[in-house]
């Protein structure tokens, strides 16, 4: 297991490393790296959904909170890039503290609406703000570099992936909150207490958003409250982290680069049409949920795990 | 020393009017094995959940070796080293069995390898090894009531709470789950147990508890307990005791 991981994550920064070299079309390269994007929103909302069951239908939040975190910063303060990204992350991270303590003792649908109506209050907050530009969003100086934004986001990514799955399936920490997930009243009795760690795992998966955030910002030079703020953006994450297998890493981000590559190329070639985006996003998801519930990536490693268990029951 | 391991007084345990438990005091003593009998809905398991922290007394006071711990969550205790099953198992059913074990072992073995090597010490006293790499929803239930029993021992506790976890068995299962209560005991862990089989009761108990709705009306040796007609009368009625 551990070799094969180091093997691949190898052959995934070679392949990271050598994209701008190979794509030189801006435009590629601006698909690939938003694509990047979403497998960050999409794993770091997994973290939490898949690894505790809570459903954040604020993700977008966090995002929202870095990027504007990130442009306050950078436009008010004249904070550089990188301080001003993470302290993006900081903030979203203070934010999950915040909203996690009272909201993680709600059990299912209720955190599910609680997360949801407090990314409202933050977008509105926005919307009404001097310091966030209201309505008219913000403006970040313009640094036109795809290839800086391609590894900055790639590599935070990387980053991101790298850590979640040594905290999440390596070390003790993610069992715990396997266990948390699987029964809270039987992991009290084993000495867990459910509410510390579902924060812990709350903040864990606002920081790296805040950061990816305050990257957009940067990237994209212009935020208001709705790209940033608005639902599509967790709708989207929870969407590719679903379609492609809740409670894995890999999932995810298999969901992310396939819906997101979607996403562009109907964007791009049939925007005539962008109203059937949503529409077709909807189906999608209710067609996977009710025929792939384990999402894709579950169910093709289930039948991988199956054809291999036979397999070694026919050689005994 | 001195303390006793387990000190409940005059405890209350109210749902509205409904008192499930009543006013009940009692002592463990260290290395004792006290069972805790009485008819179903006697309060039994709303005890233990009051004494291992998921319910919060109405009135009354609980000490673990002569500290308070009346009101202290669930999670406290067991660091502490109150360890206790659930009469329904709460297997951590996505995980491995070894994984449910070493969930509580990582309360004292914090770095992972420690914890896996005392995993398998653990299965292997409680005769799952062979089944460690399954997952825990694949066990049958004397699989997950031994399930229990492991991730409560796992904690390292010196007092084991075991809530009916004879329930199911076949009398094979049962003279093997009572062979190892008393290879925990002879650890030097002190156990309470709620038990419907009676039998169970009287070879294993030093000292019995009964509890009738919710009140204590007995406490004595086995013998004692058995020809005590307030006992007789809970259990079979008021014209059989007569």
């Amino acid at each position: 297991m551990g070799r094969k991981f180091y093997a691949s994550i190898s052959v995934v920064v070679l392949l990271f490393l050598v994209v701008p070299l190979v794509v030189h079309d801006t435009f590629y390269l601006r698909v690939i790296t938003e694509a990047i994007m979403w497998i960050g929103l999409a794993v770091t909302w997994d973290v939490l959904a898949g690894y505790t069951g809570y459903l954040n239908f604020g993700h977008g939040a966090f995002f929202g909170i870095g990027a504007y975190t990130t442009a306050i910063l950078m436009v008010h303060k004249g904070w550089p890039f990188f301080a001003a990204s993470i302290a993006g992350g900081a903030m979203a991270g203070l934010g999950a503290l915040i909203a996690g303590i009272p909201t993680l003792r709600l059990r299912g649908a209720y955190f599910a609406i609680a997360t949801w109506a407090l990314a409202r209050a933050i977008q509105q907050l926005a919307l009404i703000l001097d310091i966030t530009g209201g309505p008219d969003g913000m403006r970040l100086p313009p640094f036109l570099q795809p290839g800086f934004f391609f590894y900055v986001m790639g590599g935070t990514v990387l980053i991101i992936f790298i850590v979640f799955w040594y905290l999440f399936e390596v070390h003790p920490f993610g069992l715990k909150v396997k266990a948390i997930r699987e029964n809270e009243d039987g992991a009290m009795a084993m000495g867990l207490n459910p509410a510390r760690i579902k924060i812990k795992v709350f903040i864990i998966s606002a920081v790296p958003t805040g950061i990816i955030g305050g990257i957009y910002a940067y990237w994209i030079t212009y935020i208001d409250p709705s790209s940033t703020l608005g639902d599509l953006v967790t709708d989207q994450a929870v969407v590719m982290a679903v379609f492609g297998g809740l409670g894995t890493l890999i999932g995810p981000a298999i969901g992310a680069l396939i819906i997101s590559t979607f996403k562009t190329y109907f964007w791009a070639y049939l925007s005539d049409y962008q109203v059937l985006y949503l529409i077709i996003l909807g189906g999608l998801i209710a067609l996977s949920v009710v025929f792939m519930p384990d999402g894709l990536w579950g169910t093709v490693y289930g039948k991988i795990q199956n054809a291999r268990l036979a397999g070694s029951k026919e050689k005994r | 020393m001195g303390h006793p391991v387990l000190n409940v007084q005059s405890v209350t345990m109210a749902f509205g009017g409904l008192r499930a438990v009543d006013d009940v005091s009692f002592d463990v003593k260290p290395g004792e094995i006290v069972g805790l009998i009485g008819p179903n809905g006697a309060g039994k398991t709303t005890l233990f959940n009051v004494i291992s922290g998921y319910l919060k007394p109405t009135q009354g006071r609980i000490f673990f070796h002569g500290d308070d711990i009346t009101g202290k969550p669930p999670y406290d205790l067991a660091k502490i080293g109150i360890g206790r099953t659930f009469q329904i198992v709460k297997p951590f059913a996505g995980l491995s069995v070894l994984e449910n074990v070493m969930v509580a072992v990582l309360l004292k073995h914090p770095s992972k390898k420690n914890a896996e090597a005392n995993a398998h010490a653990v299965l292997e006293f409680t005769g799952l090894l062979d089944k460690a790499h399954m997952p825990a929803s694949s066990l049958t239930l004397p699989g997950r009531k031994r399930l229990e029993i492991a991730k409560a021992l796992a904690l390292e506790p010196s007092l084991l709470l075991l809530d009916e976890v004879m329930a199911g068995l076949n009398p094979t299962e049962v003279k093997e789950t009572t062979g190892l209560i008393q290879q925990v005991r002879d650890r030097g862990v002190t156990v309470l147990l709620i038990e419907h089989n009676m039998r169970v009761i009287m070879s294993l108990s030093h000292r019995v508890i009964v509890l009738n709705y919710g009140e204590k009306i007995a406490e004595g040796s086995p013998k004692e307990v058995a020809e005590n007609p307030l006992v007789i009368k809970a259990y079979l009625g008021e014209e059989m005791a007569v």
